[in-house]
């Protein structure tokens, strides 16, 4: 067994050179032969059954997905290609009996690929132009002003439909055309069929890609049987991984919520905005609860999502790893939700960051912060709720995002402040030198996930109200 | 000291911050390894322009291309060619 390239496993050698402490799901891609076993045909198929296991006990609709990574596990020589294949396969005829009016989603989601197989051309074609040099900037305002636009027009008047459909179906696309875009400016570029196959690609589809763009993606590949079949394994325990994180957190929801009777943080702010307040211990204890719930399906989505994505050969990195264990609140953004960091700082951060003078170094860090924890998060989150706009138009929209927005300005003053200030080295110890900083954070996001809504159902006053009702203050 | 000595040097202190004392050659990938993230990107650039008094190409930058020693070495070279 050969020592493994550094992408797939961090610099480590393959082989454990030294007794490892106890792991609940065991590290299966350093196990030589696991790994060779995985490479023969009954090992494949094995492998691909177990996964389409484990996947179904959660989304019973897994036969399409696991048929795809089949395809992808038997071809890997025409990877890129199936992917194309499989994508276009989700997009169109997975969904074609749920739909309504499949033919016209269809033909809506046709035009959408069409207007960003244009886009990207575009940028392609002419990379000097105003728009070839800043295709993603030109993609988002453009939207942003589009959304506006739209917005003003009585739409039920002219019949506007159609337009307002297809603008929520391009807006569903439009952080993966952006990365497509971004990533097209870095050398080997795929043909443009390839890269329109990773336009949503078929292992999961959030607003967020998950993983960023197909120039990461063209990066963390297997090139060959081996780095398949460990990445494979990577996948199959990252899937494990969020199994039994489900059957935690129905175990942990049951026992909270039906067994104890907490209520659940919608009911108890619900119960402070109409001015019959829980008490503050019941509060307390249901803030718990849901910033806790939160980060356990945080985790079960980005894993299901990644594990899908290893298995077809792209050795990702994880899209949550051990949030509960940040030392620092910039630390907890990172570990929390990384591949949507990734995007604010992809697409806000640097931007402003390369676009600044060096001579003040921490403006420069605190700007381009604000930039992407503050303004790039309330425009990803606001433009993804267009429907929103759609019903009670911009204005309206814009007013009600006042708890959001609230959140934003916080969490990226508290970024800034994380990042600039002068840090000590930790205590030695780990009460003091781990324990005590983690729930500090801990303690610090579970306070901010009383704003971190976008249903606007209650104007600010009342998540501040709820806030106050936990340090008893009315 | 050569460049890529320092970087190297300063690369092995950032990692060490972190908590991360694992050893790491030239072409080990840091970035798409996972070692370092995007912060710690900014980190680099704001070490690279004042070790080396350079200037970030704005358009066209993609953190990629600091993702190893050699790759961070090259950029560096790269970028004071272009100085010229």
């Amino acid at each position: 067994m050969s020592v493994q390239s550094s992408v797939l496993t961090g610099g480590m050698p393959l082989r454990p050179t030294r007794a490892l402490p106890f792991r609940l799901i065991p590290r299966i891609e350093t196990y030589p032969g696991v790994v060779s076993l995985v490479q023969t045909i009954p090992g494949k198929a094995a492998l691909l059954a177990v996964f389409g296991l484990l996947y179904a006990w959660t989304n019973p609709s897994a036969l399409p997905l696991v048929l795809c990574l089949a395809l992808l596990t038997w071809m890997p020589f025409r990877r890129h290609q199936l992917i194309t294949v499989s994508t276009v396969i989700f997009a169109v005829v997975v969904p074609w009996t749920r739909l309504a009016q499949p033919v016209y989603n269809i033909g809506l989601i046709t035009g959408v690929l069409a207007l960003a197989a244009f886009l990207i051309w575009r940028a392609s074609a002419r990379p000097r132009s105003w728009y070839g040099r800043k295709p993603a900037t030109i993609l988002l305002a453009g939207f942003a002003t589009w959304i506006a636009a739209i917005s003003l027009v009585p739409w039920h008047i002219f019949r506007l439909a159609p337009i307002w459909d297809f603008t929520i179906i391009f807006g569903s696309y439009i952080w993966f055309i952006a990365y497509v875009l971004v990533d097209r400016q870095a050398e080997p570029v795929n043909r443009l069929g390839l890269e329109i196959g990773f336009l949503r690609p078929f292992w999961g589809a959030l607003p967020t890609p998950l993983p960023n763009g197909t120039g990461y993606l063209r990066q963390i590949e297997a090139r060959n049987a081996e780095e398949l079949a460990i990445t494979q394994l990577k996948g199959l325990k990252l899937l494990s991984w969020a199994a039994l994180i489900t059957l935690f957190s129905r175990v942990f929801v049951y026992f909270f919520h039906v067994y104890l009777r907490i209520p659940y943080f919608a009911t108890t702010l619900a119960m402070s905005a109409h001015g019959a307040p829980a008490p503050w211990f019941v509060c307390w204890a249901s803030l718990m609860l849901h910033f806790l719930e939160n980060v356990m399906a945080g985790a079960i989505l980005g894993h299901r999502i990644i594990a899908c994505c290893r298995m077809a050969g792209f050795d990702a990195l994880r899209n949550m790893y051990r949030p509960l264990s940040s030392v620092t609140v910039a630390e907890f953004f990172n570990r929390y939700y990384f591949y949507y960091k990734e995007l604010l700082v992809t697409f806000f951060f640097f931007p402003i960051f390369l676009r600044q003078s060096p001579r003040f170094p921490k403006l420069r860090l605190g700007i381009s912060i604000f930039a992407a924890a503050c303004f790039g998060n309330v425009f990803f989150h606001f433009i993804r709720e267009l429907l929103y706009i759609h019903d009670f138009g911009l204005w309206n929209a814009i007013k009600t995002f006042q708890v959001f927005f609230f959140y934003c300005v916080v969490l990226a003053t508290a970024i800034t402040i994380s990042r600039l200030r002068k840090r000590k080295p930790l205590p030695a110890g780990f009460f003091r030198g781990t324990l005590r900083p983690a729930l500090s954070v801990c303690l610090f996001y579970c306070l901010l996930s009383i704003f971190a809504l976008t249903d606007r159902q209650y104007p600010l006053v009342e998540h501040l109200r709820f806030l106050g009702h936990l340090f008893f203050m009315n | 000291m050569d460049s890529k000595t320092t970087i190297r040097q300063y690369l092995t202190e950032l990692l060490v911050r972190k908590g991360d004392r694992r050893p790491f050659d030239d072409d080990t990938s840091l970035l798409l390894g996972g070692r370092l993230d995007s912060i710690d990107t900014v980190e680099i650039i704001l070490f690279l322009e004042k070790e080396f008094e350079i200037e970030i190409a704005r358009d066209g930058f993609q953190r990629t291309q600091l993702d190893t020693v050699n790759m961070i070495d090259a950029f560096v070279r790269t970028a004071h060619l272009a100085a010229q």
